[in-house]
């Protein structure tokens, strides 16, 4: 009885210092998977979905996304602010930001990041297309920059969140190409991010360590291993194993498993992402917009969405993700699944069934090549459309292509009829590069589509600096997009992570985000 | 011998000059390009400004010319994709694959010459059936299936082994680390090896029992274990060794896959990566590394029969 008195006056006693050392445990490593070798430079080409996520703890950036609403909050800028004319916007830099080999971070290696890498035509940059309309950045002074532009750009800041990290200028400064710097992108780069990169070892893995010049408070892991593994299989084996402690975007058909562990949460996330089929403006037969608002009204999305992606996204009105919340809107023309109003649709643009049931007009058919790529879950999902489509006449001949070929013949040569695949870009409403009739042919304008009109809505957005102007013209926009239909609008898939429970203090929103904010992570002791 | 050796090295030469040009233009001509210059988000200006800078801009023939007189002189470029140069990514990975493969070289021509030695012996009796019942599912059940169930089954859910990697990520270098990491994917990769190793051992086997000298042994008043042993198994060996050969390219193409599932950084998964992301360079290396390590196996195979079979040796 004593002994037990004794023991409960100890651990009384010590049990609130030991909560007070330790609200998080110092010597946690996470480790997390990506699917191929990363690339650690946020501009190089081809660092696309195996860099993104290691590239954004690594390289901060001018801007965050709010971790409430995805709106520009401050990173290595602390505030900025438009010209009255719209025509630059001017930066105030964070004071006392070191990189993580101790030199001073400035304006110069913003001024570099823009003027020698992103804006240099013939280095061809990742990201660089999101910035046609900035002309230069000057310098105002070591902690100040201005971003002129070519045309207004209201959207920049959003932009400057994406994918967009700084570059040293002292470190790259001197090399012909900055983006192929393989002693930098493949070994040792130098960032200002929490974390920086220990030890990479290709083929198997990468060993982030805390950057002990990071400008904020002190990392609270440490370390991050991202471990190169190509197979979804195998990661979300290793997941239930406890040897990953996330995985992203993984496919709902591998989530069978993951939902019943008591370790892991699953997390149901969404991103300024769409799924769409198009149909080639240059082809006549679809540039009736009452073809398109019939061939979209023959298809059951909540079904597809029920079938391709157990459940996990909601049918698409436009571009524009909900998630974007006061810019979003839902008071557009909605097509529910309705295949005799289809036909009746069609009937009424001139289409009739021919002696085979295809539909007919002028001696031209309804068939329609369907190019689709191995990738994700685009062959599923156009062999559905094929499906829907055949019980309202109309015949799509699907031809699946490897991926990379696919791009090549779809996006390269527009060598298609009608296609199937998804856009995803950073939380803004400024849809020009996928729309305006200068994306024809050569930029991401894949349909073809072109509109005077949807132009100027687009200019006029641009210009738009508030968001009461904001949510005014692209409402307008999407109202507009929803009767034309250059894209038929598809879904917003939900973007599923599952992480262990162990890890703390990572923000709900979605991953790109919450990777803008790896400070924050710990893990409880 | 010499004259032997040296015709089979040219013969080797000329067969690793048509399979550079073969692929060369094959993997150029595809459709597709370098995913850092076909990417899906990128525009025309962009894929310009790529296919200028990595010198895709020049025709194929040019390109090939180009290409076979660096080889040439032991420079084999640098990958589109990461940037860095191919003989480096190649020993880096090399060094991986070989572990995985000798591992289940030796793995499969054990226990294939065990089982098959064991299927010849007990011929039509339950030993012989339960071996072939193995063989054919070795055989039918594909290796990235069988490696996952692998790994729900001693990763998983018995927590015996790690699901992937090739050591431990930050511990000191331990044998024991690495024959754990090891155990799985060569295992795996054994399973599908072995089936063909045991089919050629059981049936030269039985048609050697069958044989005259075979029966001359036993008339001369032998041991049935000398007959075995010293008679009959090592006369079964040639057509063993020939199969051994024709395995080392399966195990290739096999390491591709058990490389992707186990998240092995070994060559097999450098082809895939390469392949789907149209890094000629990097196509090229491993083709043309692969080739020239199946040409010296084949070559050693052909020298092995004469150390084993005399008949051989007097011809040439």
């Amino acid at each position: 009885m004593r002994k037990a008195g004794w023991l409960s006056l100890l651990v009384a006693l010590v049990l609130p210092f030991m909560a007070l050392a330790q609200d998080y445990n110092p010597d946690a490593v996470l480790t997390f998977a990506t699917n191929a070798d990363p690339t650690l430079n946020p501009w190089t080409p081809g660092a696309v979905i195996e860099s993104n996520l290691i590239n954004t703890i690594l390289f901060d950036q001018l801007t965050r996304y709010s971790p409430e609403d995805l709106s520009p909050v401050a990173g290595l800028a602390t505030s900025w602010e438009a010209a009255d004319d719209a025509m630059s916007w001017t930066f105030q830099l964070r004071e006392g930001v070191k990189w993580s080999d101790g030199e001073a971070f400035d304006a110069e290696d913003v001024a570099f990041t823009f003027n020698d890498v992103v804006l240099v035509d013939e280095l061809g940059a990742q990201s660089a297309t999101q910035f046609s309309q900035v002309e230069s950045v000057e310098i105002v002074d070591p902690l100040t920059v201005r971003f002129v532009l070519n045309s207004p750009f209201s959207a920049l800041p959003y932009y400057l969140a994406a994918f967009s990290g700084m570059l040293p200028e002292h470190v790259l400064g001197g090399e012909e190409n900055p983006l192929t710097v393989a002693s930098f992108n493949k070994q040792n780069p130098v960032s200002t991010g929490p974390y920086k990169v220990a030890e990479f070892v290709p083929g198997s893995y990468v060993r982030l360590v805390p950057n002990e010049n990071y400008w904020g408070e002190a990392p609270k892991l440490a370390g991050i291993v991202f471990r190169i593994i190509p197979d979804a299989n195998t990661q979300v084996a290793q997941l239930l194993a406890g040897q990953l402690d996330l995985v992203t975007r993984l496919n709902p058909n591998l989530l069978a498993g993951v939902e019943q562990a008591p370790n892991l949460d699953v997390l149901r996330q969404s991103q300024n992402l769409y799924y769409w089929v198009v149909l080639n403006q240059q082809d006549e037969r679809f540039t009736d917009a009452r073809v398109r608002q019939a061939l979209l009204m023959a298809l059951d999305r909540p079904a597809m969405i029920d079938a391709i992606l157990k459940g996990y996204g909601t049918v698409a009105t436009g571009p524009i993700a909900p998630l974007l919340g006061a810019i979003y809107s839902s008071d557009v023309a909605q097509y529910p699944y309705d295949p005799e109003g289809a036909k009746a649709l069609l009937a009424e643009a001139g289409w009739t069934p021919g002696a085979d049931g295809i539909m007919e007009k002028e001696g031209q058919r309804l068939e329609i090549s369907m190019p689709t790529g191995q990738f994700g879950e685009l062959v599923p999902a156009t062999l559905l459309v094929q499906q829907y489509w055949e019980a309202i006449g109309v015949k799509a001949n699907v031809d699946v292509i490897e991926w990379n070929a696919y791009i090549q013949q779809v996006v390269v040569k527009r060598d298609y009829e009608g296609t199937l695949a998804w856009w995803s870009q950073p939380p803004t409403p400024d849809v020009t590069p996928y729309y305006s009739c200068e994306a024809v042919s050569t930029g991401n304008n894949i349909p073809n589509y072109c509109s005077e009109e949807l132009d100027a809505i687009m200019t006029e957005g641009r210009r738009a600096l508030t968001p009461e102007d904001q949510a005014e013209v692209y409402g307008r926009m999407q109202a507009y997009l929803a009767d034309e239909l250059p894209y038929l609008y598809l879904w917003y898939p939900d973007i599923i992570s599952v992480k262990n429970s162990k890890l703390m203090g990572f923000a709900d929103i979605n991953a790109s985000t919450a990777f803008q904010f790896a400070a924050d992570w710990y893990v409880a002791p | 011998m010499l004259v032997f050796i040296s015709r089979r090295l040219v013969q080797g030469l000329v067969v690793l000059f048509m399979i550079s040009a073969f692929t060369f233009f094959l993997v150029n001509l595809a459709p597709g390009g370098p995913s850092s210059l076909i990417d899906f988000q990128s525009t025309a200006e962009q894929r310009e400004a790529r296919l200028k800078q990595y010198g895709l801009d020049k025709p194929v023939h040019v390109r090939y010319v180009l290409w076979l007189g660096d080889a040439l002189t032991g420079d084999l470029g640098k990958s589109i994709n990461q940037g860095l140069p191919v003989a480096s990514l190649l020993r880096q990975r090399f060094a991986t694959t070989l572990q995985l493969a000798l591992a289940a070289l030796f793995l499969a021509s054990f226990f294939g010459v065990l089982l098959g030695v064991l299927a010849a012996l007990y011929r039509n009796r339950w030993p012989d059936h339960l071996v072939s019942t193995l063989t054919t599912l070795g055989m039918s059940v594909p290796n990235f299936w069988l490696g996952i169930v692998a790994i729900i089954f001693f990763s998983v859910q018995l927590r015996w082994l790690p699901a992937s990697g090739n050591f431990t990520i930050g511990a000191k270098f331990s044998l024991a680390d690495r024959l754990a990491h090891l155990i799985l994917p060569a295992g795996v990769l054994a399973f599908s090896l072995m089936p063909n190793i045991v089919r050629v051992t059981r049936s030269a086997l039985l048609e050697l029992r069958a044989a005259d000298f075979v029966r001359t042994a036993r008339a001369k008043g032998l041991r049935e274990r000398m007959v075995l042993w010293k008679h009959t198994f090592k006369n079964a060996l040639v057509p063993v060794i020939a199969i051994l050969g024709l395995v080392t390219t399966v195990l290739f193409s096999g390491s591709v896959v058990i490389e992707s599932v186990f998240g092995w950084a070994g060559l097999g998964r450098l082809a895939i990566e390469a392949a789907n992301g149209r890094d000629y360079p990097v196509i090229l290396g491993v083709t043309m590394l692969v080739g020239v390590i199946v040409v010296l196996v084949n070559l050693s195979i052909d020298l092995l029969y004469a150390v084993v079979d005399p008949r051989i040796r007097r011809e040439s």
